[in-house]
């Protein structure tokens, strides 16, 4: 699982181009949206992206993104009961 | 002088109809125009879409244009502009007797994009296609439509999403109150291209069904295509000409929301304050308006936040409220004339048009109308929104206002207060003293020296905040919008990055820079190739001498990419630097 958070963590500083952050700075527990991180709408869309392209989940709207997004940890428990590559 | 804006004749093709008449009967027979797409060649077959029946080909047979990159938004905008003005009485002969000054001002976003993704791939190793180039951007798609006519004095192109065509409507009527010309032929024109069809899908707005706006079970928007205008006269004019009146542009507003590039704010802010504005200017009560013809795009978002707005404007006395994007699909930039002219028929007419596929109402959400006959319609709103917030109402109505104000301080002088350039790459490490790393995250090169230059500019001129944020640039955010291309051609029509996507709208400029400053003015986006910026300029003076603005924020900004420099050189043109922003803060005085 630790793998996996690291690699999520990698995979979403590329993907939502956050500058200047590496994965120490993000919290496996913290927040994503809202007060946490402060991602946004689009950034759970490119989320979504990335769940369909590099673990094969396909996930119909970004209200079913809401919970799967929690957190990166919330994340890497969806990828790994899902994922199908 | 009597200086209320009139409407004299329009004209209209979209999905339930290539003239007013075939409109008229689809909104009346209540048949959708949405369907299986027979002209875009998509492969998303399982999306709805609002197609004009006519192929290009039977466009161009039509017009007798000859042109085979002639896109289809000019030749729609071409079809359209000819109703109007035949529904105005207005040919070469009319204009001469009466040496009118006639402009045309366009709303497009999409312009050449259905010839550029079919071209686009080739363009990298061939020259054979290299004259679509050149009719790519928006202004081009405008200069084409007017010199297919030979009538108009001056053009120009607005692009602020979807808002574009009625913010063309109020650019005329603006215009004509200041004395600038006799005449305006204001609207808008859109194809669909598979450019923005897969854009909004990955924006995971798209019903793969017919689109239900305002109700509970919504799931987003059909995505359509189209081109109306009107013909704006002064009152004065038209009655001196014999013209009949077909209504009156009496009110209209334009605010920001400065909330989101995407998405709208949850109290609806930005359009309540255009509704409100609007109002005023046409001296109504909200009570005073029978009919609201929405923006209603059939997305979560829009309509729970339009429904929100439109309470916080009417209270408990809601007229009836219709989405007619259920007829003809969300025909985006040129949404704000087609349904213009959908409520000039209804006033005609005596009905309200139906907001189709409604069967359940939302949790505190407005309840459309399924439609009325017999009504009276004497007072309309209309509705357009679009991406960055730039929210427009317009009020149509059979009257004049009587005690319509106009100021036109001609004498006041126009004063630069500061101005900022940016002209290399280097200068946007500065962005970093404005902007946090992480709200950085998605802005280009483009986006970043907009604002840079900007913020600059308002430091120096000591301006926290501008009444007004007026844009011009030639084409907007092309990286990302090459970027966008790039991927449809590499892996296809699949989930593509939102984040290009969203960048690709011209208006991303201006709206970008409002809500970094939460600035909930005026805010507008000129693409008129080489002449956005003098523009931007003009309107920003009509702003400042109409006394509607103290101070307003003016750009131009412009972006290049290596392959776009390079084809540039293929085409024997001159060079064009990476990045060029001109940032300048002006105010009036006497």
């Amino acid at each position: 699982m630790e793998d996996l958070i690291l690699e999520l963590k990698k995979k979403i500083i590329e993907s939502l181009n956050l500058e200047e952050m590496t994965p120490d700075d993000i919290n496996a527990d913290d927040a994503l949206f809202g007060d946490g991180l402060g991602l946004d709408s689009i950034d759970a869309l490119e989320l979504i992206v990335l769940m369909e392209k590099d673990y094969g989940i396909k996930l119909a709207s970004p209200a079913e993104g809401k919970a799967i997004f929690k957190s990166i940890r919330t994340i890497a428990e969806y990828v790994s009961n899902h994922r199908t590559k | 002088m009597n200086s209320n804006i009139v409407i004299t004749g329009e004209g209209i093709v979209c999905a339930v109809g290539l003239d007013k008449q075939q409109v008229l009967q689809s909104l009346q027979h209540k048949h959708t125009g949405i369907g299986v797409m027979k002209h875009l060649r998509s492969t998303h077959l399982e999306l709805p879409v609002g197609e004009v029946p006519l192929s290009n080909d039977e466009m161009r047979n039509e017009l007798g244009i000859t042109d085979s990159y002639s896109n289809r938004t000019s030749l729609m905008g071409m079809l359209a502009v000819k109703q109007a003005l035949a529904d105005a009485g207005i040919d070469k002969q009319t204009v001469g007797k009466n040496n009118l000054r006639i402009v045309l001002v366009s709303g497009t976003t999409v312009a050449g994009m259905d010839i550029t993704e079919r071209f686009f791939d080739s363009l990298k190793t061939s020259n054979e296609h290299l004259a679509c180039v050149k009719n790519h951007s928006c202004g081009r798609t405008t200069r084409m439509i007017a010199d297919y006519f030979g009538l108009f004095d001056e053009y120009t192109t607005i692009s602020t999403a979807c808002s574009s065509a009625a913010n063309a409507l109020i650019l005329g009527a603006n215009m004509l109150k200041a004395g600038q010309c006799d005449m305006v032929i204001a609207g808008g024109c859109e194809a669909l291209s598979i450019f923005h069809l897969n854009g909004f899908n990955s924006l995971m707005i798209l019903d793969h069904e017919q689109c239900r706006p305002f109700d509970n079970n919504r799931a987003g928007l059909n995505l359509g295509e189209g081109a109306a205008f009107v013909v704006l006269e002064r009152e004065e004019s038209a009655t001196k000409r014999g013209a009949e009146i077909h209504a009156y542009l009496r009110g209209y507003g334009n605010a920001c929301d400065a909330f989101h590039q995407t998405a709208s704010s949850e109290n609806g802010e930005g359009a309540y304050r255009a509704m409100t504005e609007a109002l005023q200017m046409a001296g109504l009560e909200p009570t005073d308006i029978q009919y609201v013809n929405a923006h209603g795009t059939g997305t979560p978002n829009n309509d729970m936040s339009e429904s929100i707005a439109l309470q916080r404007v009417f209270g408990n006395m809601m007229p009836k409220v219709s989405s007619t994007k259920s007829f003809t699909g969300h025909t985006t930039s040129a949404s704000g004339c087609i349904e213009t002219v959908i409520c000039l028929l209804a006033m005609h007419h005596h009905f309200v048009p139906a907001n189709l596929g409604f069967t359940t109402p939302m949790n505190n959400g407005i309840v459309p109308t399924m439609g009325e006959v017999d009504y009276d319609l004497r007072n309309v709103v209309c509705n357009s929104f679009g991406f960055g917030g730039n929210d427009t109402s317009l009020v149509l109505s059979l009257s004049r206002n009587d005690e319509l104000e106009i100021n036109n301080n001609e004498h006041l002088s126009v004063k630069e207060l500061a101005r900022v350039e940016i002209t290399s790459e280097d200068e946007l490490a500065e962005i970093r003293d404005y902007v946090k790393p992480l709200e950085a995250r998605r802005m280009g090169k483009i986006m970043k020296s907009s604002l840079l230059s900007s913020l600059k500019a308002l430091r120096k001129a000591g301006v926290e905040q501008p009444d007004a944020i007026i844009t011009g640039t030639a084409l907007g955010c092309l990286e990302n919008s090459e970027q966008l291309l790039c991927q449809m051609t590499e892996e296809g029509e699949v989930m593509l990055k939102p984040t290009y996507f969203m960048q690709s709208t011209h208006n991303t400029i201006g709206s970008n820079i409002a809500i970094r400053l939460g600035c909930h003015g005026y805010n507008i986006t000129y693409t008129q190739d080489e002449a956005s910026l003098k523009w931007a300029l003009r309107d920003a003076e009509l702003l400042l001498r109409g006394g509607k603005c103290k101070t307003v924020l003016v750009g131009c900004h412009d972006e290049t990419t290596p392959m776009y420099r390079e084809l540039l050189h293929r085409m024997g043109e001159q060079e064009q630097s990476v990045i060029k922003s001109t940032s300048i803060v002006l105010t009036c005085g006497e």
